[in-house]
């Protein structure tokens, strides 16, 4: 049997995402790296040339004053991932949309074209957004209810899938001999009726390269889970030790297999952020230094993001956490909410050592020279923790400390491929093409007359 | 200032409306709609012949009879984000429908094109001809006419406010006092409307032209509202010297008599020239493309459109022309136009179909002296600012850069460089002022505008 593979990809955070507060003072990182186009091709094509899997664009839709410098101002995911894709050729696309705001047609077809134009390399990460203020910005009064959120999620996936599925692979013959462009045999509309859409189809544009985008899916509530185990192919998340880990892999592979579905045909691709310098001590001090510099007010006014942007700074932060009616952050990010009230509850903490709790979960538990942390990735890797990473880096030293050396130590040591295998994402992955449902049902049909459809084609 | 022509570039790939033939021109590559490096080579050669603007058409309802390019074709702003850092003056133009999209995602999506293209992007604002394209996004019935323009301005309304976010300067990034944004220059939104409920702020800065440029096509009267009320470019129609006069002068006005100056309104009718060596052979040329693409077949399936979808295959030929204006209340005005000349001259289906696709010379044919006299002439008599062009295949696109721009450039009509980078620059378009700039701390904006305008 072949080696199972590590898989890497790596989140871009331009200026700094949640609880990178500093970052963007570093004066390697331009202060708009987040809305640079160029940054992003330019971390793409390092990323490539360290033969990477992925490139991975978090996304919300929901801002205030206090949100990460990054959330301030990006590019949204799939209009900055088409033109890295024409400046690539082999990394994955990995684009983060929310099935709460967007309509399955738009983002069926927006995926398409991104596949199209990536020639097989767009992914689809699944999110419901957890920002409860998103639905301000959508004409809503009200975040539709963890249920209803989590039901669209999953139909939405389901229609885009039946959208992707219009055209069959030989629906354009584009024959000049015999006159036929388009078969119209082969072309079907879904019309589907579902609880909270209903979609007539077709989707205009033809079988994309890779039959449908690799779907990713993060959310760790029991319903997310649920999802990445109908629909997810990789399922990102963040898993504090390598016991955890385990232990979600485990569960989210026995969740996929009892809804019959291939375990090795959901990947778990834990985000982690790496800290690395030249020697164990150095990386050390460096991670250190990182969190000592932490704004304690600006890790204040973000743990309220859990909680619906509640603001924390009209309590006493030397008492003790405040005991916040269950209906505050119910709609937001549900289970970070609940873990935080439960640290708080179960360790009797103040405000103050929250926020610091808050601040010192950021630490890594990949830190050291590059041999070292390739040390624990690989000992995560085979005790069946992950089967992928996704790498956070911020500053250039990250990316050249992470790519250059401890990626080529884990492709020494045979961890990680040698090269990529496969001109698609899919390919690369080691995921199957999805069949396209008609015509695996032509396929099933054993009565079939082919002289008969051809004669239907116009 | 003298005024100059503008030209846009609209792409059909493998062969739009009416088109049939076009695909199996052995120059055209068969997945051409599909195909980014298509789209890239075309706005490449339209940026060597200094065209403001790469069009992008759109529409999201299809069956098996809607035109090759229709049946298969890349979503615009995915389209023109690929296309923005492979060229470095043309403006991006995508087409959106306002019926079926929602402000926000659309309003951020384009602005990031816009910072993508280092400000270059447009937003053809439409509202969706296609009836049956409701079916698509949980609507059994298509927004009527009024709904949907009264939804397309408002929409247009949110965007703006939400593009006006953040201050020009909200993002000071001073390393040495820490500041990465000025927090006094982030503004929600806040808009309650008829349609439309948007807090905002937009999760996005300024764009180097500040916001991106807005286009519309619609010739309705409804269409010509809106574009006087909000459009600093109209891809529009002229069969017509006359008719373009008269649109060109309606439009203008409706403008100046809101308050805005007419001159920041740049008027592209579609055009779709036809240049040889010799009038001669251009004219020749031209009823060789109308043949090529002359498929009866084709034309009755495609006449089904203007009645959404209609099928009209059910119906006899040689009987007359079906009474189906009820089925043209919600689509496009098209159909109804149909109807009324049927009726009006007695047409059966067949002569309806005949009638609909006859030859229909484009005004711009002949040699390249002959056709940079006749676009100066429409330009001159104010019935274009310039001409949003199509060609057959990228040869014909090619020989009127080689041959007729340099006459019109020549001829002081035309420009020899770029004017800028941005597309607002090359149009001549200024930048809104944000209001929130100077204004201190408020909030609001297109509640702000609708005021103003509602004040004229």
């Amino acid at each position: 049997m072949e080696q199972r593979k590590l898989r890497v990809g790596t989140v871009l955070m331009g200026v700094g995402g949640p609880g990178q507060h500093n970052t963007w003072l570093d004066p390697e990182i331009p202060t708009d790296a987040s809305v640079d186009i160029w940054w992003y091709i330019a971390r793409a094509q390092e990323a490539e040339a360290a033969k990477l899997d992925f490139i991975f664009i978090a996304d919300s839709q929901f801002i205030t004053a206090d949100s990460p410098n990054h959330y301030l101002s990006r590019l949204e995911p799939l209009t900055l991932l088409s033109a890295v894709a024409v400046h690539t050729r082999h990394i994955g696309l990995v684009g983060t949309l929310t099935t709460s705001y967007n309509e399955p047609f738009n983002l069926a077809r927006r995926l398409a074209s991104l596949d199209h134009i990536s020639g097989g390399r767009a992914a689809w990460n699944v999110v419901t957004s957890g920002d409860a203020g998103t639905a301000g910005n959508y004409s809503r009064d009200e975040h539709y209810d963890y249920e209803t959120r989590y039901g669209r999620g999953l139909e939405s996936v389901r229609v885009a899938q039946g959208l992707w599925d219009s055209d069959e692979p030989d629906a354009f013959p584009r024959d000049t001999e015999r006159g036929v462009f388009f078969d119209r045999t082969k072309q079907h509309a879904l019309n589907h009726k579902g609880e909270f859409f209903s979609v007539a189809g077709p989707l205009n544009l033809e079988r994309m390269p890779q039959g449908q985008p690799v779907i990713f899916q993060a959310g760790d509530s029991p319903e997310g889970r649920e999802l990445g185990a109908e629909i997810g192919e990789v399922i990102f998340t963040f898993q504090p030790t390598i016991e955890a880990a385990i232990a979600f892999r485990t569960e989210m592979r026995e969740r996929a297999e009892r809804k019959g579905r291939n375990p090795d045909h959901i990947l778990i691709a834990p985000g982690i952020s790496a800290i690395l310098a030249e020697s164990d001590e150095q990386a050390r001090a460096r991670q250190d230094a990182i969190f000592g510099a932490k704004s304690f007010d600006r890790a204040l006014a973000e743990l309220g993001r859990p909680f619906g942007w509640h603001d924390f700074s009209q309590y006493e932060l030397d008492a003790p956490f405040p005991d916040l009616p269950d209906e505050i952050g119910s709609n937001s990010f549900r289970s970070h909410a609940g873990a935080i009230k439960k640290l708080a509850r179960d360790n009797k903490l103040t405000l103050r050592e929250v926020v610091q709790a808050q601040i010192d979960s950021g630490r890594s538990p990949f830190v050291g020279s590059p041999q070292t942390v390739a040390d624990q990735i690989q000992k995560w890797f085979e005790a069946g923790a992950f089967d992928a990473v996704n790498f956070f880096g911020t500053t250039p030293q990250d990316y050249e400390l992470f790519l250059g050396v401890v990626v080529p130590i884990l492709r020494e040591r045979g961890v990680v491929r040698s090269d990529y295998m496969a001109k698609t994402l899919r390919g690369n992955l080691g995921l199957p093409i999805p069949e396209n449902r008609y015509t695996a049902a032509r396929g099933r049909s054993v009565d079939r007359a082919p002289d008969a459809e051809m004669a239907a084609i116009h | 200032m003298s005024r100059k022509l503008h030209f846009g570039l609209h792409p059909y790939g493998v062969g739009g409306p009416g088109q049939d033939g076009l695909w199996k021109d052995p120059r055209i590559a068969k997945n051409a709609s599909i195909d980014i490096g298509y789209y890239i080579e075309q706005a490449q050669i339209a940026e060597r012949g200094l065209f403001d603007a790469f069009f992008i058409v759109d529409s999201q309802f299809i069956n098996a009879d809607y035109p090759a390019h229709y049946l298969n074709r890349l979503e615009p702003l995915t389209l023109l984000s690929a296309v923005a850092t492979h060229t470095k003056h043309i403006g991006l133009v995508a087409t959106m429908s306002s019926t079926y999209n929602s402000p926000f995602n659309l309003a951020r999506r384009v602005l990031s094109l816009d910072h993508i293209s280092g400000g270059r992007a447009g937003w053809n604002v439409v509202t969706s001809f296609d009836s049956q394209v409701s079916k698509n996004f949980g609507l059994d019935d298509h927004l009527d006419y009024g709904t949907r323009y009264d939804r397309a301005l408002e929409f247009v309304n949110v965007a703006r406010g939400l593009w006006e976010s953040y201050e020009d300067d909200a993002f000071p990034a001073d390393l040495q006092s820490g500041v990465f944004l000025d927090r006094d220059k982030l503004h929600a939104l806040n808009h309650v409307g008829t349609h439309l409920k948007v807090a905002g702020p937009l999760n996005l800065s300024r764009s180097p032209q500040g916001e991106p440029v807005i286009f519309q096509s619609g010739m309705s009267e409804e269409g010509r509202d809106l574009g006087a009320r909000t459009a600093e470019g109209i891809f529009s129609h002229a069969g017509t010297l006359e008719e373009g006069q008269a649109y060109y002068a309606d439009v203008k006005q409706r403008a100046a008599l809101l308050g805005r100056n007419p001159d920041h309104i740049v008027i592209l009718p579609h055009g779709g020239p036809v240049v040889a060596e010799t009038d001669a052979k251009a004219h020749a040329r031209a009823r060789e493309i109308y043949e090529e693409d002359n498929d009866f077949e084709r034309k009755l399936g495609f006449l089904g459109r203007a009645f959404g979808a209609y099928d009209f295959s059910q119906h006899d030929l040689d009987d007359p022309f079906p009474d189906l204006t009820h089925l043209t209340e919600r689509g496009g005005r098209r159909g109804a136009e149909i109807v009324s000349d049927a009726q009006a001259n007695g047409w059966t289906l067949r002569q309806t179909v005949e009638a609909t696709s006859a030859y229909k010379p484009s005004p711009f044919i002949g040699s390249p002296e002959t056709v940079a006299d006749s676009i100066q002439k429409w330009f001159d008599a104010r019935a274009i600012d310039g001409l949003n062009l199509a060609f057959r295949v990228t040869e014909e696109l090619e020989y009127f850069i080689d041959s007729v721009i340099p006459i019109l450039q020549q001829r002081g009509l035309y420009r020899t460089e770029y004017e800028s980078t941005t597309l607002r620059g090359n149009l001549g378009i200024p930048i809104p002022q944000n209001p929130h700039a100077g204004a201190g701390h408020g909030e609001s904006s297109a509640s702000v505008r609708a005021v103003d305008l509602a004040g004229v």
